[in-house]
């Protein structure tokens, strides 16, 4: 009978015990929908997918307190397939599970936002640089945190102009070249005499050398590449092949994995590349994007290229875009709990008024007149060497930046 | 042994001049830099995010206050510059009642709106400016140094800068006070941010309060009339016409460097006092608009011109389009005669 009586107060003790704290089934989720290429491009869908869970799940920790009642983040994700009628597809879909948040990967943002908007929905944009997507006036739901065109292309003039340079401005016919056309164009308007041959590649063409041999002849000294990575690395490899050794400029796709699994049995070719970049560390140094590469890694494992260095050792790739998806969900929380509200109309406007420490430890922020979360000033150069980069020292801000370990 | 007999010497005589003097205690001086009212700076001040190191920064700002016929400012603006040295990120949050905000020529950043504050964010190679172009809403007007009333013949100019500060009265040893206040004339001179002092206390201090007011330095002209005069309290300036006057806190130098041979210590410390509160008063008044750097340098003028208000947008006035009772009654009743009538003819066709 004792021990009846023992192992009944056992129990009620355990459910007491219990009852101290919410549990996470008792929290209301809140979706967040991940809109990305996940079958056409499934490493930068994955990446921007992993980024939005690693935050929803530190967010999750604690949880939301809004109004005396606590909500989680869930993440969904819903497949572009780099189709913009997808895109809007998908868009429509998250506004009717009334999500409070969409982290798009860019691909038909120009038709989905109106969607997104009507719900007043915020949206956004962690890859796609077009300066036409972010425009706080007419579209007040869109943010984005990943460098513009417009900044990179600027930076880039910046950059190249006072070395004396002729540019050979090359650039696909695919979106993203057209999107760097356009951004060069504006970019090198004032200084045209910098500017050697404007060509437009198509971007299906495997083999580059009539393109590249205009360039020389039109004695360019640089080639400024915008284009898909698949551009990129065919242009490396016609003018290398042809024993051209002229430097070459790219946009942040230029250290895309892809160009240098193209270029692996070349990895000279490699050397010397330089990309414009959206910065992966701040002035504190590498800690803080290292602390957040280290949470990536222990929840998803090492994102590798397929390269190795001349010593051997296989190069790895940081989670670039996945920090900057991290830090929108972040800025939705830090809204929701300003907004006191989970209308998404609200939440909009709370995004205009927060300020979260990124992963890079860098403040990320958006306001009124500004959304986006990246500015042209953290825009930074860095070249490659032995398949691995590092910030450039011939330009103010890349000389302050530490280099970022790629290898394991 | 020579040398001990001297050393001995030596100790007995500041053994016995240490008796001879009073016992004197320990007394921290009000701050030359703690604000004596929660504004200026407007909007709780500037903030900058720390990311390992700070940036020097000297701002410089123009307030522009326009003024009715009757001489209460009704549009508000402020130009501020911010001169940033010292490379790296930067991210500054510029506290103010703000309604609009844009960079102005010669700026090399545009500036962020935010609902109470303006923000700067970037990148700097070394030296940068940013300038931003305020609208502030009228609210900030509680806070400008000077009011100006417009009555027939005379316009009348009032520092409203005074406040009340906690203080304390006490005898106090003269050279440290007097070392304290070349300190502070040293640091003024030199543009440097003034720094806290102390008194040793030879009696129990009293606690009392000091009236502190900035010094206005206005220049500019009333009507036809020149003003160029330093306004502490209430100036009246006979004269109509529009008033066109800039004003900007004085030079302390009168105040730090009046004589004081011959005054006690008690009366030295009140001096001091003053000294530090009326310099932490006019430091308020320099940075109407927070400066992001705590100890840069900060100065700001005030621009009062008489201007037109904008006319306010006439109100439509729209007749209401209900009828009354008798229209209503009349129409009902016409159109059951016309129904009647369309059925007796109906009836006999």
């Amino acid at each position: 009978m004792r021990r009846l009586i023992l192992v009944a107060v056992g129990l009620l003790l355990l459910l007491t015990g219990c009852g101290g704290t919410s549990a996470p089934s008792a929290r209301t989720a809140l979706t967040i929908v991940v809109n990305a290429p996940f079958s056409r491009s499934p490493y930068l869908g994955r990446t921007i997918e992993n980024g939005a869970r690693l935050a929803a799940g530190e967010v999750n920790a604690n949880g939301i307190r809004i109004n005396g009642r606590t909500y989680d983040l869930r993440v969904t994700t819903m497949d572009t397939a780099l189709s913009p009628a997808r895109a809007v597809a998908n868009m429509r879909r998250a506004v009717g599970q009334h999500a409070v948040a969409v982290v798009d990967e860019g691909t038909g943002i120009d038709a989905a936002w109106r969607i997104a908007n009507g719900d007043g929905m915020p949206v956004g944009v962690v890859f796609e640089g077009g300066r036409q997507i972010i425009d706080p006036v007419t579209r007040p739901d869109v943010f984005r945190i990943a460098p513009s065109d417009h900044g990179i292309a600027f930076r880039l003039a910046e950059y190249l102009v006072p070395k004396g340079l002729k540019l050979a401005l090359l650039h696909d016919d695919s979106d993203y070249g057209a999107a760097g056309e356009r951004a060069l164009t504006s970019a090198f308007s004032q200084n045209r005499s910098a500017v050697a041959i404007d060509e437009t590649l198509p971007a299906d063409a495997l083999d580059f050398g009539p393109q590249v041999l205009r360039a020389r002849r039109a004695h360019a000294t640089g080639l400024l590449v915008w284009g898909r990575p698949a551009t990129i690395a065919a242009v490396l490899t016609a003018a290398r092949s042809a024993g051209w050794n002229v430097p070459v400029f790219t946009p942040p796709a230029g250290s895309d994995p892809f160009v240098r699994q193209q270029l692996a049995d070349h990895p000279r070719w490699v050397d010397g590349l330089t990309f414009a970049g959206g910065r992966l560390t701040a002035e504190i140094g590498t800690a803080p994007f290292l602390t957040f590469q280290q949470k990536y890694e222990s929840a998803f494992g090492v994102d590798r290229v397929g390269v190795t260095t001349s010593a051997g050792h296989p190069v790895i790739v940081p989670p670039e875009s996945a920090m900057y998806a991290y830090d929108f969900v972040n800025l939705i929380a830090a809204a929701l709990l300003r907004a006191a509200s989970t209308g998404p109309a609200k939440v909009t406007t709370a995004l205009n008024e927060v300020t979260t420490e990124g992963a890079n430890g860098d403040q990320r922020a958006f306001n009124r007149h500004n959304h986006e979360g990246v500015v042209d000033d953290d825009i930074y150069f860095a070249r490659f060497h032995d398949m691995i980069y590092a910030p450039v020292k011939d330009d103010p801000l890349s000389a302050t930046l530490p280099t970022l370990p790629q290898t394991r | 042994m020579k040398r001990i007999g001297l050393a001995l010497l030596v100790g007995l005589t500041a053994a016995a001049s240490a008796q001879a003097a009073p016992r004197a205690d320990y007394a921290t001086l009000p701050s030359p830099l703690a604000p004596l009212s929660p504004a200026p700076p407007l909007g709780g001040g500037a903030s900058a995010s720390s990311e390992g190191f700070r940036h020097r920064i000297a701002a410089t700002t123009r307030v522009d206050v326009s003024l009715d016929p009757t001489g209460a400012p009704f549009a508000l603006a402020a130009t501020q510059q911010l001169d940033v040295g010292v490379l790296g990120d930067y991210f500054f949050t510029i506290g103010a009642p703000v309604l609009d905000v844009e960079a102005a020529p010669g700026s090399a950043s545009t500036p962020g709106l935010r609902a109470s504050s303006i923000l700067w964010t970037g990148f700097n190679p070394g030296h940068r400016t940013l300038i931003a172009r305020i609208t502030l809403n009228t609210t900030a007007a509680a806070s400008l140094p000077l009011r100006i009333e417009v009555a027939p013949g005379r316009v009348t100019l009032v520092n409203t800068t005074a406040v009340v500060a906690g203080s304390y009265t006490a005898d106090a040893l003269v050279p440290p006070l007097l070392s304290y206040l070349a300190q502070l004339r040293r640091q003024i001179a030199r543009g440097q941010s003034p720094t806290s002092g102390a008194a040793y206390v030879t009696s129990k201090p009293t606690a009392t309060r000091l009236r502190v007011v900035a010094p206005l330095h206005v220049t500019g002209t009333v009507g036809g009339h020149h003003v160029d005069a330093i306004v502490e309290g209430r100036l009246v300036v006979r004269g109509r016409g529009p008033v066109r006057l800039t004003v900007t806190p004085a030079s302390l130098d009168r105040l730090l460097s009046a004589p004081t041979a011959g005054r006690t210590g008690r009366q030295l410390l009140e001096r001091v006092e003053r000294a530090a509160l009326t310099l932490a008063r006019v430091r308020q008044y320099e940075t109407f608009l927070g400066n992001p750097d705590p100890t840069g340098p900060s100065r700001t003028a005030y621009v009062y011109r008489s201007a037109t208000p904008p006319a306010p947008i006439p109100t439509a006035i729209v007749a209401p389009k209900e009828r009354d009772w008798a229209t209503t009654i009349a129409v009902a009743a016409g159109l059951l005669l016309a129904a009647a009538g369309a059925l007796f003819a109906w009836s006999k066709s």
